[in-house]
């Protein structure tokens, strides 16, 4: 996680020791001007880094501003605050040109499989668009795209078809062949297995692995179930109303959350064994979480405290700042 | 005098849903236009009108009879004749050889207004799209102040000051109705620069000239040419009332207005000279719409949630010939629901699901589960007589207290629905209506349901809000759907369901667009309400741990058939059927952290789609214990544990060599089975 | 709420302001001075020159602009260079007649389009292709036509309403009534016509949404949710298929005011620009804007009270 020293950027530290990606102090408000300075931050204050050839997984519910932080580490979200830092530069407010030199290496599969390739264009061509962009002529492009086609499953010939002529999964596999094709160091996966079927899920999920590690990428994989993400990351950052609540090792996380709102997380994602389930439900009942429908807390202080059964006026006083417990950080007074 | 520059509303949709492609296999742009544009009569029709037009005014000195101005002072203002088929005007003009003579002329001019209109419309709409919310802030006003302007009457001024110059006062038309058409294509044009495909542009770095080029101006061109053959026929319309009331093209040329406006003079005394060229007028004008609306027709409408009257005359004959086939036994228990052999088809005879049968005892909890496509909400809807319009129940019975539902017909299904099964659907923000407050739709549920007065509805809906956990229930039964959070939606949709004390509840993926957290409340919720009520559920889902969690009985569904049946922790303990097997063991939440497997299991391909439905086993291809037994149809056989039925006539000898479902590679060249049609069921998305 | 009437008005000002100096600028480039145009042919260039500038012609267009401005606002849109008549008191006699006629027609259109998209909606079937072919020949007939062939059934074949002319309603409701029928109904077929394509495209796309289904499944009577909650859904486009339909009569009654012999705006503006009379043109164009955008921000206003999403905000 992000350490008091912070890195200077005009002097880079070695390749090995820099974090591939950091995310400081990161805030994000919503609409412009005057509405901006005076709406929630949809991300308020995260922080988190990711070393080279590192899953990290980044859990919440709706609201929570993990896909905020994807979109913003994307360049598709303008920051209010706080920095973005990739390989050593400072890409917190890039531009077109910056991301053109950057989109090689950084690069995104989305949720939706529907609608994150153009179905006006053959598979070929939107393999081939982010290397035309960078020069790459045609006849290689389309080598390529070719090449990364059948490396996530699909035949050759699948460059001339259209997308709508591949089911969900099928178009998903081709969206993370045009993440790869640039050879990226690090892939941001919005929910990228969310809007799939449990089985072509598993096909997904097993090609991002393979993909890993065949090439030591490094993935931001955004989710909001946790059972997906603890397949894949390494270590978890857990986000409530876009400040983060626990980051840690997956396993620590998971199995051993030390945070209120991570435990009812935890608690909440139902296992297809009954028995198993019944004890996880007597369990999460005895937890004491309140619901969150109608609960809205005002600025300061926790942002989990209205549901929280450990809550205290210290909690409406004062935010919890991250600190070590156990293999985790937690952001709570009482973890 | 300017027609309604607002696009025909009729057969046209400008939803993100027409962004996509919706008829596979038929993405190139050209070739679905070109499908559609030869797909009706009466496009058809009016592309051959006008392609002869054009060809006859091209070609009119060729073969025309008399020159546009040869007069025949023996036959002045003459109907039809041998010598002059349309008649003449008052110089003795033939009609026909003017009026086609000048098409080319008229037509082209109309087409300034089209070129002008729509290409200023839809550049202003992609910059607008493209370049942020100040950007469009400043579009948007101005062309609303270009749309508050009184149209016929600026033209009128601009034809005092520069004269009838046709050509330049088509091009102002054009000017003002452009921004009708960037209204139209504003819409579009921010929908299509929201794809996730422009976001995956946008992070190669791709410009914003680019974008709009390659990913939204391509997605445009259909509303284009819709738009173009529209407002092609309202240029025709303008020209010819702008010469009706004296402001025609100067007078020796021939065309349609001058001739219009001559006529205009002989109303009274000769009208027959207003037939010929107002009759030429109205068959181009009709055929620009014709194409305009083919083009423009939404592929494949989503189905109607209540049939037309002709729809529902329909289906109450195909429900009439289910219920003569087999009459309902009057020996069935109480509350017991009772499915036998359901079959639920399209109406073009392709099965979404087949010979489905499970029983639901009073009090307890049917979980409904498989993937999409595997006809579990079909199957949950044909109990409520709720199936979408096109699709409807083929064969079998459904019983219910001594009725078969699948053969009741509409009216007595409005005395089952609400008062005796209920429905809570996916999207709780979308099953509300938008219009009226939660209130509203509770008292008038529970007014109807119950048959209480207004007072005590009132005093019920607040008893039944906070019977489904809901704390403020005063406050919410003011508000309206969009200002509750989707978790408090999905609790007043249960309320809803349960205003009427119905005894079966269908839930159709209740919990699937909720967060963990609320999911697992609701569940609690279903839970306390079905123990204490007594009524029973059937519950349809994806997710194997929400059956774990609440279903006393499963029925796993693969591709339209029922694969394995019997009691919950029977069948998710220890499944019998290969499939049940697989999508446990793909299931990342059947795993802890701690012995997470380094890759998941597969089940490779994917669910065939309904009308590919192999006649044997149809799991057999995908399967990997599929051997040569499996190569006949499967019935459903006792799977040995309690009453459990399993579809599989391997599950015996599975059950003692004890085989798991290992992870498989993904084998390169036999995944892709390239599909012509898509489902046609809408499982959960 | 009171920001956004606020807010409405101020963009209602700066419509009329922007149409004003343009229908200013479009009067300038018409040819002929105004002494040319209201002396006629063979008017000595002296007398000309006079009374050009009597009228100010001479001065610059900035200060032309403000004086007629000036005026304007306080109701004087200047007098006719043709028969020296006040401009106001001209369209003010002129108004009553455009604005009987496009609200009637409005009026017939609604109700008939509403009628009969509905039906085509809700029947389907036969029933929703004939009316969508009648619907499809109405809007491609041009309105003169239209009106030609009533006038020959109606009032010269069978003389059941006057051919032309108008009646005030002061001087005998039942004529004025007669009168208007003619150009009401012919402006009402393409009218009705464009509105029962916007009602029916909207109540199919009302019952696509998913609370029909809902409805259905707690017993909703058939006709409840046709009727109450499918056509409240439906209701905002069709709202504005009908602000739009009178906007357009309104700026558009030229052709059934031709053809019926109306004393209308319609008939004003015509005659005013065949004669170049420059200050009638200008007052026509700018009563006319007013009105469109009055009604433009009523419009407004009943899409905030019927959409809820839009009154809570």
């Amino acid at each position: 996680m992000s350490t008091a020293t912070s890195v200077r950027p005009e002097a880079p530290l070695p390749a090995a020791d820099r974090p591939l990606l950091e995310v400081k102090d990161l805030v994000v408000r919503y609409g412009r001007g005057r509405t901006a300075a005076a709406a929630p931050a949809a991300v308020d204050g995260v922080s988190f880094s990711i070393a080279p050839g590192e899953t990290v997984g980044l859990v919440g519910e709706s609201g929570s501003g993990k896909s905020t932080i994807g979109k913003a580490i994307l360049g598709l979200q303008k920051v209010s605050g706080g920095s973005i830092t990739y390989q050593g530069r400072d890409i917190t407010s890039a531009g077109a040109s910056q991301r053109r030199a950057l989109g090689g290496d950084l690069r995104a599969v989305f949720q939706d499989p529907n609608s994150s390739l153009n179905p006006r264009n053959t598979v070929g061509s939107s393999l081939a668009e982010p290397l035309r962009l960078r020069g790459v002529n045609a006849a290689e492009a389309w080598q390529r795209a070719g090449d990364m086609l059948e490396r996530v499953g699909l035949p050759r010939e699948a460059v001339d078809r259209y997308p709508s002529q591949f089911s969900g999964g099928q178009r998903q596999r081709i969206s993370v062949a045009r993440a790869l094709i640039c050879d990226p160091s690090l892939v941001v996966c919005d929910e990228a297995v969310s809007a799939l079927d449990l089985s072509t899920q598993a096909q997904v999920l097993n090609l991002l692995a393979d993909l890993r590690d065949e090439r030591g990428l490094g993935y931001l994989f955004i989710a909001h179930d946790i059972a997906v993400v603890q397949f894949l990351a390494q270590r978890v950052v857990v986000l409530y109303r876009g400040q983060v609540m626990e980051s840690g090792p997956a396993s620590a996380v998971t199995e051993n959350p030390k945070h209120p709102f991570t435990q009812a997380l935890v608690a909440a994602s139902p296992v297809p064994r009954p028995a198993e389930q019944a004890a996880r439900r007597q369990a999460r009942e005895s937890l004491g979480v309140r619901t969150g429908a109608a609960a809205t807390p005002g600025p300061g202080g926790c942002p989990f405290r209205l549901r929280c059964p450990l809550a205290t006026d210290l909690c409406r006083d004062e935010r919890p700042a991250l600190r070590t417990a156990g293999g985790s950080d937690v952001a709570c007074h009482y973890a | 005098m300017i027609p309604n520059t607002a696009p025909a509303p009729a057969d046209e949709t400008t939803t993100a849903a027409a962004v996509l492609p919706q008829t596979p296999g038929q993405s190139a742009a050209k070739k679905f236009a070109g499908s559609k544009l030869f797909g009706s009569p009466a496009s058809i029709a009016g592309v051959i009108w006008l392609a002869a037009l054009v060809a006859a005014s091209l070609t009119a000195p060729l073969w025309l009879p008399f020159k546009t101005e040869d007069q025949d002072f023996t036959a002045v203002l003459s109907g039809p004749t041998a010598a002059h088929w349309l008649g003449t005007d008052e110089l003795g003009r033939d009609l026909l050889s003017r009026i086609f003579a000048s098409a080319a002329g008229t037509l082209g001019t109309s087409m300034i207004t089209v070129i002008v209109a729509v290409g200023l419309g839809t550049l202003l709409a992609m910059l607008a799209a493209a370049a942020g919310d100040r950007a469009e802030n400043v579009i948007s006003r101005v062309t609303e102040i270009m749309m508050s302007l009184p149209g016929t009457v600026i033209i009128l001024a601009v034809i005092g000051a520069v004269g009838t110059n046709i050509p330049l006062i088509m091009g102002i038309l054009g000017v003002l109705i452009s921004a009708g058409i960037y209204r139209v294509m504003l819409g579009q044009a921010k929908s299509l620069q929201s794809q996730l495909y422009v976001d995956a542009a946008k992070v190669d770095g791709m410009g914003m000239a680019g974008i709009s080029l390659r990913h939204v101006l391509p997605g445009l061109t259909n509303t284009i040419v819709v738009q173009a053959a529209l407002i092609f026929a309202v240029g025709m319309l303008i020209q010819a009332g702008l010469a009706f009331i004296g402001f025609g093209p100067p007078i020796p040329e021939p065309s349609w207005g001058g001739m219009i406006q001559g006529a205009s003079q002989h109303v009274y005394d000769a009208p027959w000279l207003m037939v010929p060229t107002g009759a030429v007028l109205a068959l181009t004008v009709l055929a620009a719409n014709a194409i305009g609306n083919a083009l423009g027709k939404a592929p494949n409408a989503t189905a109607s949630h209540l049939p037309s009257a002709a729809a529902r005359r329909q289906r109450a004959k195909s429900v009439a010939a289910i219920a003569a086939a087999a009459p309902a036994p009057k020996d069935s228990a109480k509350d017991t629901l009772s499915v036998r052999n359901l079959s639920v088809g399209v109406d073009n005879g392709v099965r979404l699901v087949t010979d489905v049968s499970f029983d639901v005892e009073p009090g307890t909890v049917l979980g409904l589960v498989g993937e999409s496509g595997c006809g579990k909400t079909m199957t949950a809807l044909s109990l409520l007589g709720l199936l979408p319009s096109g699709v409807s129940v083929a064969e079998g019975q459904i019983l219910w207290n001594g009725t078969n539902l699948a053969a009741a017909t509409e009216k007595a299904m409005e005395g089952i629905r609400g008062r005796e099964v209920a429905l809570i659907s996916q999207e709780p923000m979308r099953a509300l209506d938008p219009m009226f407050t939660v209130g509203y739709q509770l008292t008038a549920a529970i007014r109807r349901l119950r048959g209480t007065g207004r007072a005590d509805a009132k005093a019920e809906a607040l008893g039944l809000l906070e019977k489904v956990g809901i704390v403020d229930a005063a406050r919410i039964l003011k508000t309206y759907p969009h200002q509750i959070s989707g978790g408090m939606a999905q609790r007043v949709a249960i309320a809803l369901a349960l205003s009427g004390r119905p005894r079966l509840l269908v839930a159709d993926e209740p919990t699937t667009a909720l967060d963990v957290t609320v999911q697992a409340e609701i569940l609690s919720l279903l839970r306390s309400l079905v123990k204490d009520t007594g009524m029973s559920v059937v519950m349809v889902t994806h997710d194997l741990g929400v059956v774990a969690d609440l279903c006393d009985q499963v029925a796993v569904m693969y591709a339209g058939q029922v694969v394995e049946n019997g009691r919950t922790d029977s069948i998710l303990d220890n499944p019998r059927h290969p499939y049940t097997l697989a999508l446990l063991a793909a299931d990342p939440h059947a795993n802890h952290a701690a012995d997470m497997p380094e890759r998941l299991a597969t089940i490779t391909g994917q669910v065939p789609q309904p009308k590919d439905w192999p006649s044997t086993c149809r799991f057999a291809s995908r399967c990997q214990f599929a051997g040569s037994a499996c190569t006949v149809p499967v019935p459903l056989l006792p799977s040995g544990a309690g009453d459990g039925v399993v579809r599989c006539v391997k599950a015996d000898e599975l059950a003692v060599v004890g085989l798991d479902w290992v992870a498989t590679d993904i084998p390169a060249r036999h995944v892709l089975s390239l599909s012509e049609t898509r489902t046609v069921e809408k499982d959960h998305a | 709420m009171a920001l956004f009437i606020t807010k409405r008005l101020l963009m209602a000002l700066a419509t009329v302001l922007v149409v004003a100096v343009l229908a200013f600028l479009l009067v300038h480039a018409m040819p002929g001075s105004p002494g040319a145009v209201s002396l006629g042919a063979g008017a000595s260039q002296e007398a000309i020159d006079e009374v050009n500038r009597r009228l100010g012609w001479s001065d610059p267009l900035l200060v032309q602009f403000f004086s007629w401005l000036g005026a304007a606002v306080q109701g004087d849109l200047g007098i006719s260079l043709i028969d020296g008549r006040s401009v106001s008191a001209d369209l003010a006699s002129r108004l009553p007649v455009t604005a009987s006629l496009a609200a009637g027609a409005t009026l017939l259109s609604g109700i008939l389009g509403i009628a009969l998209g509905v039906t085509a909606a809700v029947r389907g079937g036969m029933v929703d292709r004939v009316i969508g072919g009648v619907a499809g020949m109405a809007v491609a007939l041009p309105a003169f036509w239209i009106g030609i062939i009533f006038v020959y059934l109606l009032a010269v074949q069978s003389s059941v309403f006057p051919a032309t002319g108008y009646v005030p309603f002061e001087d005998s409701p039942q004529d004025w009534a007669l009168s208007l029928a003619l150009p009401v109904i012919t402006l009402a077929v393409g009218g009705g016509a464009f509105i029962a394509r916007q009602t029916r495209a909207s109540m199919l796309e009302a019952l696509q949404q998913e609370h029909i289904r809902t409805l259905r499944a707690t017993a909703t009577p058939t006709w409840k949710i046709l009727y109450v909650h499918a056509l409240r859904y439906a209701s905002l486009p069709i709202v504005a298929a009908i602000a739009l339909q009178f906007i357009q009569l309104f700026g558009g009654s030229v052709i059934a005011e031709q053809l019926f012999a109306m004393p209308g705006l319609g008939q004003a503006v015509q005659n005013s620009v065949s004669t170049h009379d420059a200050p009638s043109v200008q007052g026509v164009v700018v009563i006319a804007t007013v009105v469109v955008v009055a009604v433009n921000l009523v419009l407004e206003l009943a899409t905030k009270f019927l959409d809820p999403k839009l009154r809570a905000s």
